[in-house]
């Protein structure tokens, strides 16, 4: 068994870092606000002990996920819809090209009054937030199917709904996930946010209670929770549509980011 | 002729008919008494609200504020980014150093990470231009090493042949032909860059237009509020176009993708 170079340089770096970290905590080196990764451990286990941990998590992930299966199912929909008819893509270009560019965090104030604090206006956001680069990617998907495979289908006599389904949503199917992974980062941007801002429940505001405390072991349990869900939920996405696009993704860059 | 310039008018008129008809729905929802005005003023207040902002200098300010920040964070992030992914595609040390932290790291949701940048760089400006920095340093680094990763060693090899010396064919070879890369990883970031600055001035600030858009909420004025989107959406617009009009000198040979 011979150790490779090449992926024993991979761990250097994130390995030095852990280490480097935690020598320096111990020594008191580092600033308090940057409690060791032995303790964010503890906190952790704490936390999954007290509860509070599965509370929150199914709290966020409650919101993360119902807000993004909305957005992105409406973005598709309409995406598609955008893409076949010229008299759907005539009313909603002109609405989303001056939406697109706005963050779509600068809504919260007004969602967080429409929807109250609870888990509404997070999903709502979210939503919203996921709506844009999906309806974006499918849309742009579907007007650049190869009109060839098209004609070639009509000219079988292929019915239209067979041309939708077996046609055109497998050719549009790379660019539409493009903009679900798009939406996907959003959509754990906008909760952050959201939970930090105006909360009861959720990873936020484990965060933002360990400021309160001055307990940074906590408020970095919450962090580093909250990215690993957006990593494997990354994750996940990516193992889906490489079931689900068998074939497609040879050689595009995006089978080498994984 | 009159039935041309008829056929044009309608052509505009079918493409950008639906955003008259929304604020017309939007002012007539209101009139009736259909919908809470406090909440959603009518479009005729929040042109006046922008008019007076705008005229009194507050929109401006606040709007520069946060653009100069996105700005800030968005350069260095080029100009740290750009040689960086250049390294890391020429060299295969640095490469394997630093791909677990790009590759893996790029779906983590760094937002997650900003308050504890509020506890190193403090609240204002600094932890702001150093968070969009991180912010934008993944998609570029990530997209510009693709473009340099892309670049053919055909050419390469025959510029090397020609007695070209290794900054000739950098300036020369590598540089134009991984530009068109280049521009698109900025074009990434540069959206990046406005959304999670206004993002970290709703969080916790004292200037910006995610702070102004904050103080007007809470004091129920939602026509500044709106009145701050648009031109969110403006600064945001402007900075796209302003990219785009520099790729089309630094790209001359290739047209942009819509």
């Amino acid at each position: 068994m011979r150790i490779n170079s090449a992926s024993v340089q991979n761990w250097i770096l994130p390995v030095a870092t852990l280490v480097a970290w935690e020598i320096l905590g111990r020594a008191g080196l580092l600033p308090r606000y940057l409690s060791t990764p032995s303790a964010i451990l503890l906190a952790l286990w704490e936390l999954a002990l007290t509860g509070e941990l599965f509370v929150a998590l199914a709290a966020s992930l409650y919101r993360v996920s119902v807000g993004f299966v909305l957005g992105t199912a409406a973005g598709i929909v309409v995406g598609l819809g955008a893409g076949i008819l010229p008299g759907v893509r005539h009313f909603f270009d002109p609405l989303v090209s001056f939406l697109y560019s706005i963050p779509k965090i600068a809504f919260l104030p007004i969602f967080l009054l429409l929807f109250g604090l609870g888990h509404a206006s997070k999903i709502a956001i979210i939503a919203f937030s996921c709506f844009f680069p999906v309806f974006v990617a499918s849309r742009h998907a579907v007007l650049s199917v190869n009109q060839l495979l098209i004609w070639a289908a009509r000219n079988m006599g292929t019915p239209s709904q067979t041309i939708f389904f077996r046609v055109v949503i497998p050719a549009a199917a790379p660019q539409l996930f493009a903009g679900i992974r798009i939406a996907l980062a959003h959509a754990f941007v906008l909760l952050f946010a959201a939970e930090l801002i105006g909360s009861k429940a959720g990873l936020g505001t484990i965060i933002s209670y360990g400021e309160e405390w001055v307990r940074f072991d906590l408020m970095f349990a919450g962090i580093v929770c909250f990215a690993v869900l957006g990593f494997l939920s990354d994750r996940m996405l990516l193992a889906i549509r490489s079931r689900l696009l068998k074939g497609q993704m040879i050689g595009t860059e995006e089978q080498v980011v994984r | 002729m009159t039935a041309h310039t008829f056929a044009q008018i309608q052509a505009v008129i079918a493409r950008w008919y639906s955003i008259p008809l929304l604020l017309l729905v939007w002012q007539i929802a209101i009139a009736s008494g259909l919908v809470e005005s406090r909440l959603l003023p009518s479009p005729e207040k929040v042109w006046s609200a922008l008019v007076t902002e705008t005229a009194n200098g507050m929109l401006i300010y606040h709007a520069g504020v946060t653009v100069s920040r996105a700005l800030a964070g968005f350069l260095l992030a080029a100009l740290v980014g750009i040689p960086f992914a250049g390294a890391m595609a020429r060299s295969a040390l640095v490469r394997n150093l630093f791909e677990p932290i790009f590759f893996i790291g790029y779906p983590v949701p760094k937002i997650a990470l900003f308050p504890v940048f509020t506890y190193i760089f403090g609240i204002g400006t600094p932890s702001k231009i150093a968070f969009t920095f991180l912010e934008c340093l993944y998609p570029i680094v990530v997209t510009c090493y693709f473009g340099f990763r892309g670049v053919e060693t055909r050419l390469i090899w025959s510029a090397q042949n020609c007695g070209a010396p290794r900054s000739t064919v950098l300036r020369r070879v590598i540089l134009p032909a991984a530009m068109p890369s280049i521009f698109s990883g900025l074009r990434v970031a540069l959206p990046v860059s406005i959304i999670v600055v206004v993002i970290t001035e709703m969080i916790g600030d004292s200037i910006g237009l995610g702070y102004y858009i904050t103080i007007w909420s809470t004091r129920f004025t939602f026509a500044n509020v709106y009145a701050a989107i648009i031109v969110i959406g403006i600064c945001g617009l402007l900075l796209d176009q302003a990219l785009l009009l520099l790729r089309r000198h630094a790209v001359y040979w290739q047209r942009e993708e819509a």
